[in-house]
């Protein structure tokens, strides 16, 4: 289980609906970060956006800056 | 906001013109959720200082009678106050006193709010709500209305409230004695260290009405006088305006704000005052000479204890502070207190003050310790259901109020006692009751706005 307190900017991290996202910011509440998403299969217009990032929807991180 | 319901305070349980109130009004359970209602809802409380929140993202918890809320500054600078409570299941979103931070989590389901109070993380927003929640309506809840003046945040739940400004009247010139820099420049006070929050046994309204203008109490304060906690070495405070001023109980029976203040002869200098330091003394003196080349006139006026309605104190001068009487409960009130200062003064200045400060105030404070002892015992004394029955005495001075008073070429603002010979006035004291009735009675603020059916 990821500790998201811990995700720095520039970490790319998989999600549960096969997304790759890049945080950009992390609050630290341990519950959400503000991430850019790099892929998305399941909504390519998805690409290049930020969202905030639900920590339950984090399986792996992929990179670490 | 307008609230249904029958006339039973004034004239009934607070008898102003008889000088006699009921005890129920402090210990009644039933009256005390009425109150949250009817005082809490509708008036303006006072929230914190923007000093406490410089930067975007800075906040500060706070509370507005029973609940919790949050002071913070947007990413945009601007000032809001918001409920402290997740529109999803209740949940404190915030649980610190203070802090910078981008987003206020809920730690419950996990929903997030932006500074400026906006719903912005919906756990399985997609997913669980297949995108259908309009959170453009689940927000933060704000306060209806804000006013920050002079640094101090003001913010009030009722929409139809008149505006801070016009809730002040001519309070506002005793307000700006606490708010404005010594030398008498407009505003210019931040806050020094943190606040001081403490519980104690009593309902809300004894410290409320001891600030109002309770002088005759002085007694109990013989103690601390003789340690002699005072910034000059002797008593608990300066007081050598007393011996050559006139010592007046001021109040403003629309609004229900009271003060007490001392008017200095036009002649007389400013006697000398924190003389245990020669830096803090020589910074006062210059202080005062400034502020009576500012004021003219009106710099012959020194603050003192005053309570802006319904749960603000005032201490404008030794030590000058400001509190919350927090309503918890009829029988708990927490007090939350804080001290000001000139910001620019120098460290020096401000260090002295702070150890002055809290060896007259808050919870370990000489002088308050005294208060706090009083109000818990006639708080716990006066419960019973025999102790209930004896209304307490208000009528001190009672048909001796002074309109337009006026000394030396000076008017003063609002209604006066002049308490220099008779030493002691509870007319202040009846304003406050007076007031708090009208809130407790009046449906609208149509009602309460009384000033605005003069002609």
């Amino acid at each position: 289980m990821i500790n998201v307190r811990t995700l720095e900017p520039g970490t790319r991290v998989a999600l549960t609906d096969g997304s790759t996202v890049e945080i950009v910011s992390n609050p630290k509440d341990g519950i959400w970060v503000f991430a850019r998403y790099l892929s998305s299969p399941r909504d390519t217009s998805l690409v290049g956006t930020e969202e905030m990032v639900f920590a339950q929807d984090m399986v792996e991180i992929q990179t670490t800056p | 906001m307008a609230i249904a319901g029958k006339r039973r305070y004034t004239g009934g349980l607070v008898d102003v013109a008889a000088g006699q109130i009921s005890r129920e009004i402090f210990v009644s359970d039933e009256i005390y959720a009425e109150e949250l209602e009817r005082v809490f809802t509708r008036a303006w409380l006072f929230v914190g200082h923007e000093s406490q929140i410089p930067k975007p993202g800075d906040y500060f918890v706070s509370g507005m009678g029973e609940e919790s809320v949050i002071l913070c500054r947007d990413r945009e600078d601007r000032v809001h106050v918001f409920l402290n409570s997740c529109r999803h299941r209740g949940m404190k979103v915030c649980r610190y006193d203070e802090g910078n931070t981008p987003v206020f989590t809920c730690p419950y389901h996990g929903w997030s709010y932006a500074t400026d109070g906006k719903l912005a993380g919906v756990p399985y927003f997609r997913e669980a709500y297949h995108s259908k929640l309009d959170r453009s309506q689940f927000g933060l809840v704000e306060v209806a209305q804000l006013e920050i003046y002079k640094g101090t945040v003001w913010a009030t739940w009722d929409p139809s409230a008149p505006s801070f400004l016009e809730y002040l009247g001519e309070f506002r010139r005793y307000l700006d004695l606490a708010l404005d820099a010594w030398d008498g420049r407009e505003g210019g006070t931040e806050v020094l260290g943190g606040v001081q929050k403490w519980l104690i046994p009593c309902n809300w309204k004894f410290p409320a009405e001891n600030f109002s203008g309770d002088s005759y109490h002085n007694i109990s304060h013989r103690s601390v006088d003789l340690v002699g906690i005072g910034p000059s070495g002797s008593g608990r405070r300066d007081m050598r305006e007393r011996l050559i001023g006139r010592r007046l109980q001021i109040c403003f029976p629309d609004r229900g704000h009271q003060t007490g203040a001392y008017v200095l002869p036009s002649e007389e200098p400013t006697p000398p005052a924190y003389q245990h330091s020669p830096v803090v003394s020589e910074y006062f003196r210059r202080c005062e000479e400034q502020r009576r080349e500012r004021l003219g006139a009106w710099g012959r006026v020194t603050g003192a204890p005053g309570e802006l309605f319904p749960n603000t104190a005032l201490h404008p001068r030794q030590p000058r502070s400001i509190a919350v009487w927090h309503p918890r409960g009829a029988h708990r009130t927490e007090v939350w207190r804080w001290y000001l200062v000139d910001a620019d003064a120098p460290p020096e200045v401000k260090d002295f003050l702070r150890q002055y400060y809290i060896r007259y105030s808050g919870p370990a404070g000489l002088t308050e310790q005294d208060d706090m002892e009083n109000w818990n015992y006639a708080h716990a004394a006066s419960r019973g259901t025999i102790a209930r029955r004896h209304p307490y005495s208000y009528e001190q001075g009672l048909g001796f109020e002074v309109e337009n008073y006026e000394w030396e070429g000076l008017r003063i603002p609002g209604t006066v006692m002049d308490v220099t010979d008779s030493k002691s006035s509870e007319h202040n004291l009846r304003n406050f009751y007076r007031r708090w009735a009208q809130f407790m009675d009046a449906n609208s603020w149509d009602e309460l706005a009384t000033w605005r059916r003069r002609p």
